[in-house]
């Protein structure tokens, strides 16, 4: 716990001296969201802005966190210092604690900025419980896209090899997890794969929060499945980040 | 005791063969030397005693730990310095070698970290951020990271290469100073004059040690070739590099018999290079 807390402090550090990476991870997610306003304003009055833009938000975060970490993650390959790390006398489990606690830090920021802005944009209104869930479930979410990262990271040979992850693993969640359409409608195959996505469940949440009423065992019975992902991609990534060739 | 003994060591990558039964012991205190070139198995060699190479076969013991069983303990008395940098590029000097301090919970990490500053002679740079620094200074912050917990074994891979010949000098005298303080230090080079300030030295080729000895005995094993020229005609021959050899030859011209060795040591391109450097007024 303490050598994560290193780490992650490093983490954090490393992202506050490279202003350009820490300007583009908040100013990125930030100019998208005003992109899907504009998308927004030209549809008819009766288009649901909310059932779409809420995840769209969520989506965001997951896909920067997923990136930034997978590729911070290869260079450290590359550079030696993952290496250097564990001669050093950091573990595996302490590594990727410590890259879960160094990006909670940074999706904590990404998430207030997003969700503020969209909700802001496009006038939304939402009672303080349902804000507190929304923002547990996107900080959730991207604790899992910092684990997907670990584990893309470890396939990966140099920073490049982390883009064909993003249609294996990130644009799939658009259409198969409801954030455009109802899985129920999709194929059976498909809504199976659209299972095996953790995005399906953060958007379960947000489709539950934002209605007129929630539910509070649908979110929190989808929260528990979030915290599922993160406990098994934990023990997975721990698994596949090697120390020794 | 031994600071390193192996025996039999083999690495594979599928079917290249990186070790091919290596069989080597280091003593404790003293400066070792792997000299081979590129692809030769050093760097193979030197991952596998820090534990991040597992070996096909054979065994690797450090102040007799094995690598990977024993790698918590033995950890924590080992230091190692990478071919590349391996630093973080936005944070200072100062703050690669407290993060890497904390991974061993150093005590007193602030002083000894000032400490290592102090000895790898970075105190004017310790707060630049890393990516300002040249490639010299990189490989002392480098080398600085790998001293922060004092360990009794330091393995430095290629420490100099791509350094200019002051700073290289420099390191060196920090490298004696490490070993007369006890440290065994295992250092990777294929530049041959480097070799030569090694205690000993291990000639590697494509996996297979070749040879194991002192530097001076390696370069007894070479030839030396004598011109001497009296009267206006040139004598040339071949002889054993001993200083011994070089009397009995010079025996046949004329030195006396008493005087029963010869040595001719001229100064290297390097050390001419440095003194003029220091001749120059700052």
């Amino acid at each position: 716990m303490k050598h994560s807390l290193v780490i992650g402090q490093r983490v954090l550090r490393e992202l506050s001296k490279d202003k350009r990476l820490f300007g583009l991870s908040i100013v990125g997610p930030f100019i998208l969201i005003y992109f899907l306003k504009i998308f927004i304003d030209s549809m008819p009055p009766y288009f649901p802005a909310a059932r779409y833009a809420v995840p769209f938000a969520a989506f965001i975060v997951h896909f920067f966190s997923f990136i930034l970490c997978g590729i911070v993650l290869v260079e450290e390959r590359t550079a030696g210092t993952l290496e250097r790390m564990f001669i050093a006398g950091f573990s595996r489990t302490a590594i990727i604690g410590g890259y879960v606690f160094g990006y909670f830090g940074l999706a904590t920021l990404q998430a207030t900025v997003v969700l503020g802005e969209t909700l802001w944009l496009l006038d939304l209104d939402y009672g303080g419980t349902t804000l507190l869930l929304l923002f547990v479930t996107i900080v959730m979410l991207s604790i899992v896209s910092v684990m997907l990262g670990i584990l893309a990271s470890t396939f990966a040979r140099h920073a490049g090899h982390i883009l064909p992850f993003i249609p294996l693993v990130m644009i799939p969640s658009i259409f198969l997890s409801g954030l455009l359409i109802d899985p129920e409608q999709l194929p059976t195959w498909a809504e199976w794969i659209g299972m095996l996505l953790p995005f399906r469940y953060a958007n379960n949440i947000i489709q539950e929060l934002i209605g007129s009423t929630f539910e509070a065992s649908v979110v929190y019975r989808n929260l528990l499945i979030l915290a599922g992902y993160i406990c098994a991609l934990l023990i997975i990534a721990s698994r596949t980040l090697k120390e020794a060739d | 005791m031994n600071a390193i003994s192996i025996t039999g060591l083999v690495k594979s990558y599928g079917k290249v063969a990186a070790l091919r039964g290596i069989d080597l012991t280091v003593p404790q205190g003293t400066i070792y030397g792997v000299v081979g070139p590129n692809g030769a198995g050093k760097t193979t060699l030197i991952k596998t005693l820090v534990g991040v190479v597992r070996p096909t076969s054979g065994t690797a013991r450090v102040l007799e730990l094995d690598p990977l069983n024993d790698k918590w303990a033995l950890r924590k008395q080992i230091g190692y310095m990478p071919q590349d940098a391996a630093l973080y590029e936005t944070l200072s000097a100062r703050d690669n070698i407290t993060f890497l301090g904390r991974a061993q919970s150093v005590e007193g990490l602030d002083q000894k970290v000032s400490e290592v500053i102090a000895f790898t002679e970075l105190v004017s740079r310790a707060r630049d951020p890393i990516h300002t620094f040249s490639g010299g200074m990189k490989k002392r912050v480098s080398l600085a990271c790998a001293l922060i917990h004092q360990p009794k074994v330091l393995f430095l891979d290629e420490p100099t290469a791509a350094v200019d010949p002051q700073l290289r000098a420099r390191s060196w005298e920090l490298f004696r100073k490490l070993a007369q303080g006890g440290t065994t230090l295992f250092i990777s080079t294929h530049l041959m004059d480097e070799a030569a300030l090694c205690d000993k030295v291990t000639i590697l080729n494509q996996g297979k040690i070749l040879l194991v000895d002192s530097p001076r005995d390696i370069l007894n094993r070479g030839k030396t070739r004598l011109s001497v020229t009296s009267r206006d005609q040139c004598s040339q021959t071949e002889i054993e590099s001993t200083p011994e050899a070089i009397a009995q030859k010079l025996h046949e011209f004329g030195l006396p018999n008493d005087i029963s060795s010869v040595e001719v040591e001229p100064s290297t391109l390097e050390e001419i290079v440095l003194e003029i450097i220091r001749e120059e007024p700052q």
